[in-house]
Formats: C-alpha cells, sequence, structure tokens
C-alpha cells in the first residue's frame, strides 16, 4: 500500500464480505421454498426472500466497487485521497442505509414501507431490483456523488492513467443511469423500457468498465507486464463491450410491447456480446503467462484468471445460449434466465471484487501476501464456489429446459404449477450446490483469520 | 496486437465507438416512443389501470410472478392471466390466499379492498392487451 | 485497427445474411416494397461514395510523397462527396417519413431504413475521421514516412465505401 489513504478501502470490503454472506443466506432460503414451499411463510415470503437476496447482491457488489475504488484510484494517481473523511462518512451513510432498508424489507410490510417512505410522492418501489424506498434511493445517488467527487478530485489532480479514467467513467455512468430509477411511468412499457436503462446499462455497459478496470489494475501488479499493453487490451475490451452491449439491449425489447424491429437490432448486436468477455479471458490468461515476476498472491492470481473464464461462460455463453429471438421467445422468463443471471453475476462481478480484494487486502494487513497456509484455504474456496456455481448454472439450465418443453412447446402443455412439479428434482440438486457454495464461502472468510509465515510487504 | 496499433489508437476507438452507439441507441429509442402508441395499449390507461399499478407495485407482486416475462420465476406469469383466468377467478384467488396447502408455495393475503382487487384487475387486462409479438408462446404462460 | 474494420464488416454481413433470411421467406413482400425506393438517388449516391474513394486514394497517393497540403485536398474533396451522400440520403428517409413509412411498416422498410441509417451514421463518423486526418495533414502533422493515421482514415472510409456498394444492390436493386 503506498498511500495511507488507500486504507479506507478496508472498511468497504469486509462490508462487502459481510452483505455477501446474508446474499447467501437468503440465497439459500429461497432454493428451499422452490420445493418446500411453506418454509418460513409467513415470517419470510419468498418475494420478500428474494428482494433482499437481490438486494444485498447489488449492494455488497457497489461497496466492492467503490472499496476498490477508493485503492486504485489514490494508487494510479499517484496522489492521496482528496478526502479520507468524506469516504469514510460515506461508508457509515451507506451502510446504515443499508441495513435499514433491509430490516425494513424484513420487518414492514412491503405496501406500509412503501406509504412509509413516501411512494406515494414520487412512486418508485416495486420494480424487480429497484424495490428500494425512495430515501434508499436518494441515499444511493448523494453517496455515488460524494464518492465521485472525491475520486475525480483525486484523479483531475494527479496522474491520469487509462485505468483511473476508465474506471471514473464507469463509476459516472453508474451513478448517471441510475436516475432512470427515478423515472416509473404509468405506461407499463415505457416503465420497462428504461427500466432496461438502469438495470442492462449497469450490467451489461458501465460495470463491464468498472470490472474492466479492476482486472486491468490486479493483473499490472501481479504480472509485471509493461502498463501500455495492459492499458491496450482494457481499451479494446470495453470498447467492444459498449459497441455491442448498448443497442445489445435490445434482446430486452423482444416481447415487452416494444416495436418488432428490436428483435432485428437486439439479435445481431447481443450476438455479438460474447466477443468483448473471450478478449477478457484471452487478456488475463495471455498477461499471466507473458508475466515478469512471480508474485507471492497467488489467490490473487487464481481469483483473475476465474474471473476470465467464468465471466466468458456466465455472460457470454451462457446469455447467448437465448438471446436470439427465435430463441428468446421461448425461454423469456424462465429457469433459463436464471442459470444465466446466477452464473453471469458471479463469473463477472462478485468474482472481480474478490480478486480485487485478494489482491489488497494483505497489503492493507501490511503484508505482500497471506502465508501459504491461507492461500491454500482461500483457493479451496475459490474451487468450491466456482465449482458449486458451474453445477447450479447446470441444474437451473436443465430445469429450464424442461420447464420450457413441458409449459410451452408439449402437445399438451402443463401450468406453471405442474410444470414446476416436474423439476423439483433439479431444484433440490440445486439447494444442495448452493450448499457447498456456503461451505466455500465460509472456508474464504476462515482464509482471512489463518495465521502463518507471511511474505513481507514489498 | 500489432504495435502499429497503439494505445491512443484504442482510446479512440472506445470514446468514438461509444458515442456512436450511444448515438444510435438514442434514434432508435427516439423511433420507438415515436411507435410505442400502437402497440402498448396506452389508450385504454384510465385511472383505474393508474392505481392498480400501484397496487401491483406496493405488494411486490414482481417478487414471484412475471409479468410479460419479466420478474421473479416463482410463481406463474401474469401478462396474459386475464385471458387465461378471468376477472372474477383472479379476485378469489387473491382474496383465497395463502391456501395453506402443506409443502405448496404460498402468497400472501394482502387484505385487498373490493375496489383496489378491481384495480388491479385492470391493470392486469390492460397489460393483456399490450402487443408483445405474440409472446407468450402458449396461455399457460 | 483492422480487427475493428472487421468487427464493422462482420456486424454489416450479419444484418445482410438476415436480410437474405427474410426476403427469402416474404419475397413479395419485399419485392413490392422496394418498388417504392428512389434507385435514382441511390445510383447517385453509390456513384458519389465510389468517387470519394477514388479521392482518398489520391490523398494517400499524395502523402507518400510528402504532399501534405495536396494530401488535405483530396481528403476534403472526398468530404465534399461525403457530404453530398449524406444530403440525398436525407432527402430519401425524409420523403419515406413523409409517406408515413417508418421501420415498423414492414420487414424490407425495417432494414432499409434501419440498415440505411446506420450506414449513414457509419458515413457522418468516417467524416469526422476524414476532417481530423486532413486537418492534421494541413498543420503537417503527417509525412512521407510517417503517415500510419492517414492510411487508417482511408481504410475505414474504404469499408464504409465497401458496405454501401455491397448495400446498393442488395436492398435496391435486386430482385
Amino acid at each position: 500500500m503506498k498511500y495511507q489513504s488507500q486504507a479506507v478501502a478496508k472498511p468497504y470490503f469486509i462490508a462487502a464480505i459481510g452483505l455477501f454472506v446474508g446474499q447467501i443466506v437468503f440465497g439459500l432460503i429461497m432454493g428451499l421454498q422452490y420445493v418446500v414451499g411453506d418454509f418460513l411463510f409467513p415470517a419470510i415470503p419468498f418475494n420478500v426472500a428474494r428482494m433482499v437476496h437481490t438486494n444485498l447482491l447489488i449492494v455488497w457488489l457497489l461497496f466492492g466497487f467503490m472499496g476498490a475504488a477508493y485503492y486504485l484510484i489514490p494508487e494510479e494517481s499517484e496522489r492521496e485521497l482528496y478526502s479520507p473523511k468524506l469516504a469514510m462518512l460515506m461508508f457509515w451513510i451507506f451502510l446504515i442505509a443499508g441495513a435499514l432498508t433491509i430490516l425494513g424489507y424484513l420487518f414492514v410490510p412491503y405496501a406500509k414501507l412503501a406509504e412509509m417512505t413516501g411512494n406515494d410522492l414520487l412512486a418508485t418501489m416495486g420494480r424487480e431490483f429497484l424495490e428500494q424506498p425512495l430515501p434508499t434511493k436518494v441515499g444511493i445517488v448523494i453517496v455515488a456523488l460524494a464518492m465521485l467527487f472525491n475520486l475525480s478530485m483525486t484523479v483531475l489532480r494527479g496522474r491520469k492513467t487509462a485505468i483511473n479514467l476508465v474506471m471514473l467513467l464507469g463509476l459516472w455512468g453508474l451513478a448517471i443511469f441510475f436516475l432512470f430509477s427515478f423515472y416509473n411511468p404509468a405506461n407499463l412499457v415505457k416503465d420497462k423500457f428504461y427500466w432496461w436503462w438502469v438495470v442492462h446499462l449497469w450490467v451489461e455497459g458501465v460495470w463491464e468498465l468498472i470490472m474492466g478496470a479492476m482486472l486491468a489494475f490486479v493483473l499490472i501488479k501481479v504480472t509485471g507486464v509493461d502498463r501500455e499493453v495492459i492499458e491496450k487490451w482494457l481499451y479494446v475490451i470495453i470498447a467492444m463491450a459498449l459497441i455491442t452491449g448498448l443497442i445489445g439491449m435490445g434482446h430486452h425489447y423482444y416481447w415487452i410491447g416494444t416495436p418488432s424491429y428490436w428483435q432485428w437490432w437486439g439479435s445481431v448486436f447481443s450476438a455479438l456480446e460474447p466477443i468483448p468477455f473471450f478478449m477478457m479471458t484471452l487478456f488475463a490468461f495471455n498477461m499471466v503467462n507473458r508475466r515478469r515476476r512471480e508474485h507471492p498472491n497467488k489467490a490473487a492470481v487464481l481469483w483473475a484468471l476465474g474471473t476470465g473464464v467464468m465471466a466468458f461462460l456466465g455472460a457470454g455463453v451462457w446469455g447467448f445460449l437465448h438471446t436470439l429471438a427465435p430463441v428468446n421467445f421461448y425461454t423469456h422468463g424462465s429457469q433459463i434466465t436464471a442459470a444465466h443471471g446466477h452464473m453471469a453475476f458471479y463469473g463477472a462481478y462478485v468474482m472481480v471484487v474478490i480478486t480485487m480484494i485478494s489482491y489488497t487486502m494483505p497489503l492493507m494487513r501490511g503484508r505482500a501476501a497471506n502465508s501459504k497456509t491461507a492461500q491454500v484455504v482461500e483457493m479451496w474456496s475459490f474451487w468450491l464456489m466456482t465449482v458449486a456455481m458451474v453445477f447450479i448454472t447446470l441444474f437451473l439450465t436443465a430445469a429450464g429446459v424442461l420447464q420450457i418443453w413441458l409449459q410451452r412447446i408439449a402437445a399438451e402443455p402443463m401450468g406453471f404449477m405442474a410444470a414446476q412439479d416436474q423439476v423439483a428434482l433439479f431444484y433440490w440438486m440445486r439447494e444442495i450446490s448452493g450448499l457447498v457454495f456456503f461451505v466455500g464461502l465460509v472456508l474464504y472468510i476462515t482464509s482471512f483469520f489463518i495465521k502463518g509465515k507471511e511474505a513481507p510487504a514489498g | 496486437m500489432s504495435s502499429a496499433f497503439t494505445k491512443s489508437a484504442a482510446r479512440n476507438i472506445f470514446y468514438g465507438g461509444s458515442v456512436f452507439f450511444f448515438l444510435l441507441l438514442v434514434g432508435l429509442t427516439y423511433d420507438t416512443m415515436h411507435t410505442l402508441p400502437k402497440h402498448d395499449n396506452s389508450a385504454n390507461l384510465t385511472e383505474s389501470v393508474k392505481r392498480g399499478k400501484h397496487i401491483w407495485e406496493t405488494r411486490n407482486c414482481i417478487g414471484c410472478h412475471t409479468l410479460l416475462g419479466e420478474g421473479a420465476y416463482f410463481a406463474p406469469e401474469l401478462g396474459n392471466v386475464y385471458i387465461r383466468r378471468g376477472p372474477d377467478f383472479i379476485k378469489a384467488w387473491i382474496k383465497a390466499q395463502p391456501t395453506g396447502a402443506p409443502g405448496r408455495r404460498q402468497m400472501p393475503n394482502f387484505n385487498l379492498s373490493e375496489e383496489q382487487l378491481d384495480d388491479l384487475v385492470s391493470f392486469l387486462k390492460y397489460a393483456s392487451e399490450i402487443n408483445t409479438s405474440k409472446w407468450p408462446p402458449n396461455i399457460e404462460g | 485497427m483492422w480487427f475493428f474494420i472487421f468487427a464493422e464488416l462482420l456486424v454489416f454481413g450479419i444484418f445482410f445474411l438476415a436480410y437474405a433470411f427474410a426476403r427469402a421467406r416474404n419475397v413479395e413482400l419485399f419485392n413490392a416494397s422496394q418498388l417504392q425506393l428512389d434507385r435514382l438517388s441511390g445510383a447517385i449516391n453509390t456513384a458519389l461514395l465510389v468517387t470519394s474513394s477514388y479521392f482518398v486514394v489520391r490523398a494517400v497517393e499524395r502523402i507518400h510523397h510528402g504532399a501534405a497540403r495536396a494530401c488535405a485536398y483530396w481528403l476534403a474533396a472526398a468530404m465534399a462527396c461525403g457530404g453530398a451522400f449524406l444530403l440525398l440520403k436525407l432527402g430519401e428517409l425524409g420523403a419515406k417519413m413523409e409517406a408515413d413509412i417508418s421501420m415498423s411498416t414492414n420487414t424490407f422498410f425495417m432494414f432499409y431504413i434501419g440498415l440505411g441509417f446506420f450506414h449513414f451514421m457509419h458515413v457522418v463518423l468516417g467524416m469526422v475521421i476524414l476532417g481530423a486526418v486532413a486537418l492534421k495533414a494541413w498543420r503537417g502533422g503527417y509525412s512521407a514516412a510517417e503517415h500510419t493515421g492517414v492510411e487508417t482514415g482511408a481504410s475505414y472510409w474504404h469499408m464504409v465505401d465497401l458496405v454501401w456498394i455491397v448495400l446498393f444492390p442488395l436492398i435496391y436493386v435486386l430482385r
């Protein structure tokens, strides 16, 4: 760690991991509710569990991105953070707002929560992933703007590199596109149309900038490959991401009441969306093969390579699987979407945040890398979580294919619940894979507390 | 990548490409907004439908169901439920929840008034009349 | 750079294939709709772009001899052709709009207007690139020894031209 103020990243990362645990616990609850329908009902109905599961994911990834930004931007800019105090203040505001929101979901009926938080003044709640009460949404905007001010001032006064500019651009985009969450017209089609301007332009747009910058940063550090080379790759990858991803948004506009020409535009461009992810895989492996140093932090290198592979599989391959309009006609709104969502979020965003944590945490704790034993445990957690996620995806895909066949293609189509009963076996296997994932996560956390002979800070 | 291809060339492609495709997206969005009234059934967007959408949102229906294929995949698609089940069934069903059948998926009771139920039904009716390019493939959603 | 030119050609290539596929499934509609196009305007535009490509070739040839000013003039001439192309194309699209034809009218017009507009934006981008190159050439930024930028800009412009040369017969003429 070169600058004192980089240490503000630490609480952000700790909070991220803590919320990650919560996310997985609620994921397991939902997984069980899929097969034991009345599990925890009426205390935690499925919709509440799902809201907590997805919102925790978003919030902890945001914590991860923010922590990553507070760490890498001072280092890239070669100066201290403009205001570490502001960064800490925002940390507490975001954590408390996030915690209150989750508690609100769990303990207040949603309709009551909406009433209490001014949803009648400006109705923004009750849309997938954007369920947060108005004050939370405003809070997210405030926290994001304060962070952007803080980071922009740091970059403006310091060195400008491709990595910190791309990171900053990604975060600005994140804040700007979130503003569409405040637009909720009564016209359902328009509502859905602009809802995707948050959701799609985040995960298949500006988040890829953030991800690329984080990956490039870690790769420079652990491989020692020339910055010029890595930054060139970074630009090419994110260029492809936006070139394909912006119009690729059309793959969400096939069946929601939008003009049918989107079927053409969406199919053509989203068919190309795997390209940037494939390049990311090549990028990670290429750089590691051309490494000029043996970094003692093997675990971080493993996470970086894993990100490349899993992002390509989850976002690229599983995305392509159902992105063409004639295929999507049958798969839209089925478990196939869930399969893709799980592996894409894990492979791209969860893993890149963990890569960053894995690389920076030892440095913030005063050593170049954790002890061998700790790293071995961390690598075990990598394999357990990653393999478990592969199986979750495979089982959900199987469930999805069967569901589509029974409910949408068969000569005598089954009703929704009848079809669900038929695929229950796959849901059970998904739940077991989920438990393995949880074991991996526990192991991951354990790895932080394992002592041993550590590599000295370099 | 060859040495003739410099970092600044890559940067220019990124900025140029992003602006280019964002403008294309804005162009397509403009055309979509222009064409939308032919597809989106907004002619039938009554006050009752608007109230119904508000109920739909504040009861977090999307947390279990899908609507035009978007949402959770835990409970049936409701974009076409008005056609599949009809208004009376929908109201009776909502009032009868939860079923309490052991081991089965449960839907909470939201204690909706008769008027609120009518609003919700008119919202679902409006949703079922949106031109979705013939999706879903069949009535089961 | 070639990677991106190939990527662009790939996108257009996929669209052309999609067009062929859609046309094969509905030949009559496509033929009937095709009659509504202004083929003369399309032909003039083809001539304009081919001419502009020739001018760009001249510009590259000039910079090989170190004649930066002449290079800039040729590029300006190419841009003038591009500008004329844009005006004619705007006229065509405007006429369609007045006839109340849009991308949603039918699949043929979805391709005609969609691809036309997509290509239109490429011409605009190509002109911006040529303009930047011409300006740099005028200021003496290129020489007989170092002129990668001119060649890159020229390659991009040829790509835009090439796409049109496929697009015009495919959508306007082929029956």
